[in-house]
């Protein structure tokens, strides 16, 4: 009887899968202050904070969020950014966005407004508020071209620190129902010998991930 | 004769001559940069108005340059005036209940139905580069004092309005596209605070008292 061959993976694919794997942490939290429910045809839309002068929510960011939120069985219909925001012109800019559910408040009674909104009919306007940062860079990477040919030498390492928190209103209620934040980080590689080879930590991605999907079930009731 | 004795490499070092002298010339040009934008209407109530708007041909034919630090030469020269009247000219009709363009303010007196006039005017503009300020972010400044009389010439108000937006930094993103994509915001900050300041603005707001217009 011929026994199955085991599966022995190569040591540099070990390695490569082992750095690949262990390079970024994700941590969520999320706090719940009432109940969601979507049912069908309610609509949501997911806005990036950009008030503070030293960094604002990317919108590549806000944008992964909304298409994981949206995607799989269970998925929301969710409002792309830039249309609610030209719709809604000009209370969602930077200086003059909502900051608390008392300013919403305050929007709502704003007759075009409320009217925008429930034409549009928004559930909930989720904020997602956040930066990725890099940190500890280290090392150095030489390119040099010659007659015979060219090559890199050396290596590079740093680390990426993703922290978003996603705050959700409710707006039959006009009040906050709970808050999601992802904590990810993770340090990437890129060791050269002729050739650079990156091994880049998802951050980001992972952070995205990560919130859309707790996102999504927190929204559906889960 | 001598020609064809001309080995191989040689003259492809020669198709290369065009494309050096291309790329110097590129290092050493000035970028023209043409600001241009579609600008949402602003979701405000119209006050039963009719205004004429006069853009001085400052403000028309608008262009900021900017110049190299070390060599003191132009470096980019950013034309924005027409998409300031595109954004003015998307603004104000949502905000007044009629908007006659004027091409001299002699036309007032040729527009009994005029309300009120009004003039934008540009004072400043100011361009942040990441390449100068060190941040990761395309910045600009807008300064304006906006004018608003009546159709005869009395004054009502004389304010400043400043806007300001940014644009991030992003991997592989031209200079070109940096600075579009910064005004832009500028150019909605702008549009914002006009719309939703306009009727507190002192002068304004009693003018707005007496006409039976307020919002």
């Amino acid at each position: 009887m011929k026994l199955p061959r085991r599966f022995t993976p190569s040591l540099p694919v070990l390695c490569s899968l082992v750095l690949l794997q262990a390079c970024t942490t994700t941590e969520i939290d999320e706090f719940r202050q009432g109940q969601t429910t979507i049912g069908n045809g309610d609509k949501i839309v997911i806005l990036g904070r950009r008030q503070s002068n030293n960094y604002e929510t990317e919108g590549s960011f806000v944008n992964c969020v909304a298409n994981v939120v949206s995607s799989g069985r269970d998925g929301i219909t969710v409002v792309p950014e830039r249309e609610f925001l030209d719709a809604m012109f000009p209370f969602f800019e930077p200086r003059t966005a909502p900051m608390r559910t008392s300013h919403l408040k305050e929007l709502m009674d704003i007759d075009v407004a409320k009217q925008r909104i429930e034409e549009y009919g928004i559930e909930y306007i989720v904020w997602v508020d956040g930066v990725t940062q890099r940190s500890e860079q280290a090392g150095t990477i030489s390119c040099a071209v010659g007659p015979g040919g060219g090559g890199c030498f050396g290596f590079g390492t740093w680390q990426d620190d993703a922290n978003f928190e996603a705050e959700i209103w409710d707006m039959d209620t006009l009040t906050t129902v709970g808050s999601i934040s992802t904590d990810a980080n993770g340090q990437s590689y890129m060791p050269a010998l002729v050739v650079p080879i990156p091994l880049i930590a998802r951050v980001e991605a992972n952070a995205c991930n990560g919130l859309g999907r707790q996102l999504r079930s927190f929204l559906n009731g889960g | 004769m001598f020609q064809a004795h001309r080995p191989a490499y040689i003259r492809r070092l020669h198709a290369l001559v065009p494309l050096c002298l291309a790329l110097l010339c590129a290092a050493c040009s000035v970028s023209t940069i043409t600001l241009s934008g579609n600008y949402p209407a602003p979701l405000t109530r119209k006050l039963p108005l009719t205004v004429g708007v006069y853009y001085p041909e400052e403000l028309r034919s608008f262009s900021y340059v900017e110049t190299d630090d070390e060599s003191g030469e132009d470096q980019y020269i950013i034309e924005s005036g027409a998409a300031q009247v595109q954004l003015f000219n998307t603004v104000l009709p949502a905000m007044f209940e009629s908007v006659v363009q004027l091409d001299t303010l002699e036309m007032v007196g040729a527009n009994p139905q005029l309300d009120a006039v009004f003039v934008p005017v540009l004072e400043e503009f100011q361009l942040g580069l990441p390449s100068k300020t060190k941040l990761n972010v395309y910045e600009i400044w807008l300064k304006y004092n906006m004018r608003l009389s009546k159709a005869n010439g009395d004054y009502i108000a004389d304010w400043v309005m400043n806007a300001y937006g940014n644009s991030p930094d992003e991997n592989f993103q031209s200079v070109d596209a940096g600075v579009k994509d910064a005004a832009t915001v500028a150019m909605r900050d702008l549009a914002a605070s006009l719309s939703l300041g306009f009727a507190g603005v002192a002068g304004i707001d009693e003018w707005l008292r007496e006409n039976d217009s307020i919002p």
